[in-house]
């Protein structure tokens, strides 16, 4: 369970560029929901991941992961128990390492890093299973170079990197937004079914209403910081994409975008 | 992938060609080499330099017959310093010359294996920088504290308070200051030294020692403070401060006067110490460091009129006059 | 000839380890650190005035290493915890280490002949039988250089090391493995400046003296082998980066003699430096252009 209790966020305080994200926003995400996140360009919904991971500091209001408070703990802290991939792919893998030192080092995460050897030869079949699941082909490149795969091969390898140690969310941060529309629609699919195999709770910012309202348990709908639609359960079942097209129409005219 | 191994491989190869090729051209001449290291480009060591040349020359050894010489210049460089000195070993070079300390003490360093002579000028404290053992000689530029002390008291009779700047890396410096403080009260003078980290401080420095009213300045051999000397005498112009030079050079760019060194003199002086182990006539560790016991005394007496500094008969007819 | 050869491989491979931790800072980490000019000459201070007072020349480098790494550990602090800026972290490091130098070892110390250094200890006499004193430099600074080289190619396979690596690559990725990507820098800044100060040890050992002054420059002469070693392999991916900065500290050193054997005017050596150091980063921009291949 997530909760985020009224929550309250400015940037720039006292700025002529000062802008407030929230006032007031609270959320709960019981856990094994799929939520899925909507919203114009500004209505928080990238703050809202920010602030939960502990990227950025909430200026009053509280977060609670399974009814403790977590506000006290740095981001790396928080990201034991937070799997997150990111827009650009280049940020959920490390470039220059091979497929295998990667999945290497997603392995130990939480864990401490000492002196033992970073690559146990012991795990390279069950890693190659793991590869193999993803069907890109890449269990027989586990000594390639991350860098030189392409986008969607990377976001993949994120999504499996960040799923691979037992981890109470999953943070997906418009995370097809930059692959094309095939790419996207395999890594959706993936995601999919990784959220249903290991049974995670996950929080999913997407500008593709399609994707919002086929996949995931629940949909919320941001505007200027307030929860403008919220619907779940059977009522998410029967949602159709022209719905959320049209409400989501109607606010930014709204708004005078 | 072999395409490039093989670009690697033609590059390594063309450095080492380069490098033959320059070693080459470097050993062909059969004379004995005297490797000549002088740490910077600066006017007192250019003399010694010359200096130590005509010594040379005047103790009857001819460059082209007798000897050929290999100078280098590290240019303040303590890397190049000590690289400059391994290329003269590793060429095995007759003898090798240090001008300054730090030079002299890569020579030395260099030197050890196969015991090459090494001759140093300009070393103010031979036995700080370990250059007294071994096969080592050469001469030592420590200054001349009391002659300048009684020099300044002849020309400034009522004069209380001498002000110094030196700059805390140069280990000359940090020893010359402890003997002029050692020497200053026998002569009626407290010292007022002001060290600095930086050469860029040293005009911060000049000011913070005229504003305690000091009633002239001495110099020492120190590069940090003597390379800003104009800077310093226009402040100290100002403020009516006569200031005293450590060798002839300073006084020629307006300094009142100095008991100091010719440094021309000197290297003259380790020219003919070197010729004598050139010649076999003795060896370098059988000499000991010879230091300068005459003084001149150089007067710039534009300089003492424009601060009225009365300069007495007894000096002025000694004195070499050393007027820009 | 072959001296000539000699003194300078010898040089090329003590100035390795000052490239190593530069490879740390510079490459592995991106951390453009100023504090190598004064853990360099820190390292030498140590080594100076320990050997100076009796202790055995072999003991000295593993001291001067640790106060090389207490001077990393302050510039990590400084940038982590005080949030100033890399480049000016190492500077404020640097310019206190300046003094904190000349405070250890007074302006110039030199090691008379009489004591002995790891170069001329009575330990390697037994190891290789009497050979001259420039082929023990010769081997004990290759020595040196590769065991170095082969500890760093082991740690990099570490769990830390790999972690090491990855908060050059990607930071983001450090924290969301539940690391500290500060503990990190400050780790690879401890690393890289303790291998500088060992580097500053051994160069104080080989030419018997302590100057406060040694450490200008020490920056960029490495970060100059680093590149010239990281372009000439730049296409080799099977050549570790190690390699690659043991061969560039050589290949520097090599060209820095040939310039002096070439009786080149020093007032214009730096000049060709900067040129040289210019050419070769320009070919390696234009190749990249060339091929096109804009990868991260």
């Amino acid at each position: 369970m997530l909760e985020v209790r009224d929550i309250r966020k400015i940037y720039n305080p006292g700025d002529v560029t000062e802008i407030c994200v929230f006032d007031g926003f609270s959320l709960a995400v019981p856990d094994g929901e799929f939520l899925s996140i909507v919203g114009s360009n500004g209505s928080g919904k990238t703050s809202l991941l920010n602030l939960i991971c502990g990227s950025i500091r909430q200026d009053g209001g509280t977060i609670l992961v399974g009814g403790e408070p977590v506000d006290r703990q740095k981001d790396y802290v928080r990201a034991r128990r937070i799997g997150r991939v990111y827009q650009n792919p280049a940020l959920g893998t490390c470039p220059q390492m091979t497929i295998l030192e990667n999945l290497s080092l997603a392995e130990g995460k939480g864990r401490p890093f000492g002196l033992s050897f970073g690559v146990r030869r012991g795990r390279i079949e069950y890693y190659r299973d793991l590869l193999r699941d993803l069907g890109l082909g890449l269990e027989d490149k586990l000594s390639v170079k991350v860098g030189s795969l392409s986008g969607g091969q990377r976001q993949a390898l994120a999504l499996l990197m960040a799923t691979m140690t037992p981890i109470d969310f999953l943070i997906l941060d418009e995370h097809t937004a930059a692959l094309d529309p095939h790419t996207a629609e395999t890594i959706m699919l993936l995601t999919d079914r990784l959220v249903r195999e290991k049974r995670l709770t996950a929080m999913m910012v997407t500008h593709n209403l399609r994707y919002a309202v086929e996949y995931g348990s629940r949909l919320i709908m941001l505007d200027k910081g307030r929860v403008v639609f919220d619907c779940a359960g059977e009522e998410k079942k029967a949602l159709k994409t022209e719905d959320v097209l049209g409400l989501f129409n109607r606010i930014s005219v709204e708004c005078g975008n | 992938m072999k395409n490039q191994t093989k670009k690697i491989l033609s590059l390594l190869a063309a450095a080492i060609l380069l490098l033959a090729s320059a070693a080459l051209v470097s050993c062909q001449k059969s004379l004995p080499v005297i490797g000549i290291n002088q740490y910077a480009q600066h006017p007192s060591l250019d003399n010694c330099r010359t200096g130590f040349l005509a010594g040379l020359a005047e103790a009857g050894l001819t460059e082209g017959k007798d000897f050929t010489v290999d100078v280098q210049n590290a240019g303040a460089d303590d890397n190049l310093n000590a690289q400059i000195a391994s290329t003269f070993a590793s060429k095995s070079a007759a003898l090798m010359v240090g001008i300054a300390t730090p030079s002299a003490m890569a020579c030395f360093n260099a030197a050890e294996e196969k015991d090459i002579p090494v001759v140093f000028i300009a070393v103010t404290d031979p036995a700080a920088a370990s250059l007294t053992e071994g096969n080592v000689t050469g001469t030592s530029d420590r200054l001349p504290v009391s002659a300048q002390l009684e020099l300044i008291r002849k020309l400034q009779p009522d004069a209380k308070t001498i002000g110094i700047l030196y700059t805390l890396s140069e280990p000359n410096s940090v020893s010359a200051i402890a003997e002029y403080k050692e020497k200053a009260p026998s002569y009626g003078f407290t010292i007022e030294a002001v060290g600095v980290a930086a050469q860029s401080e040293v005009p911060l420095a000049a000011d913070s020692l005229i504003a305690k009213k000091v009633d002239c300045f001495s110099n020492l051999t120190d590069n940090g403070v003597v390379d800003v000397l104009d800077s310093i005498l226009e402040k100290t112009n100002a403020a009516g401060i006569p200031v005293y030079g450590s060798e002839v050079e300073q006084v020629k760019k307006g300094c009142v006067a100095s008991a100091g060194i010719d440094y021309y003199k000197l290297g003259i002086q380790t020219g003919k110490l070197a010729a004598k182990i050139l010649r076999g006539e003795a060896k370098a560790s059988d000499l000991p460091f010879e230091s300068v016991t005459e003084y001149e005394i150089y007067l710039n007496e534009a300089a003492c009129g424009e601060l009225n500094v009365s300069v007495p008969a007894d000096v002025a007819a000694s004195a070499v006059k050393a007027d820009a | 000839m072959l001296d000539v050869l000699v003194s300078a491989l010898t040089q090329g491979l003590i100035y390795a380890i000052l490239c190593y931790g530069l490879l740390i800072s510079y490459k592995i980490l991106d951390f453009p650190d100023l504090t190598v000019d004064g853990s360099f000459p820190l390292g030498a201070a140590v080594t100076a005035v320990l050997i100076t007072n009796g202790v055995h020349p072999l003991l000295t480098l593993p001291i001067a290493m640790l106060a090389g790494a207490l001077a990393g550990l302050a510039t990590g602090l400084i940038h982590v915890c005080l949030k100033v800026r890399d480049l000016l972290a190492g500077i404020i490091t640097m310019t206190a280490l300046f003094s904190i130098d000349l405070k250890i070892a007074g302006s110039n110390l030199p090691i008379p002949r009489g004591t002995d250094t790891v170069f001329t200890a009575p330990f390697l006499d037994r190891l290789f039988g009497p050979v001259s004193l420039s082929l023990k430099k010769l081997i004990l600074s290759c020595v040196i250089a590769l065991a170095f080289k082969f500890l760093l190619d082991l740690y990099f396979k570490t769990k830390s090391g790999m972690l090491l690596r990855a908060t050059g690559d990607n930071s983001v990725l450090v924290t969301s493995l539940a690391q500290s990507e500060g503990k990190m820098k400050i780790l690879g800044l401890v690393l890289s400046n303790s291998l500088v100060a060992l580097c500053g040890a051994v160069v104080c050992q080989e030419q018997r003296s302590f100057s406060s002054t040694m450490g200008t420059g020490q920056m960029v002469l490495g970060l100059a082998s680093v590149i010239i070693g990281l372009t000439v392999f730049k296409k080799l991916s099977f050549v570790k980066l190690t390699t690659a900065a043991l061969v560039g500290s050589i290949l520097y050193k090599l060209c820095i003699q040939a310039a002096i054997l070439a009786g080149l005017d020093p007032s214009l050596l730096k000049l060709i430096t900067a040129i040289l150091f210019l050419a070769i980063l320009a070919v390696g921009s234009l190749e990249r252009r060339k091929g096109g291949k804009a990868r991260a």
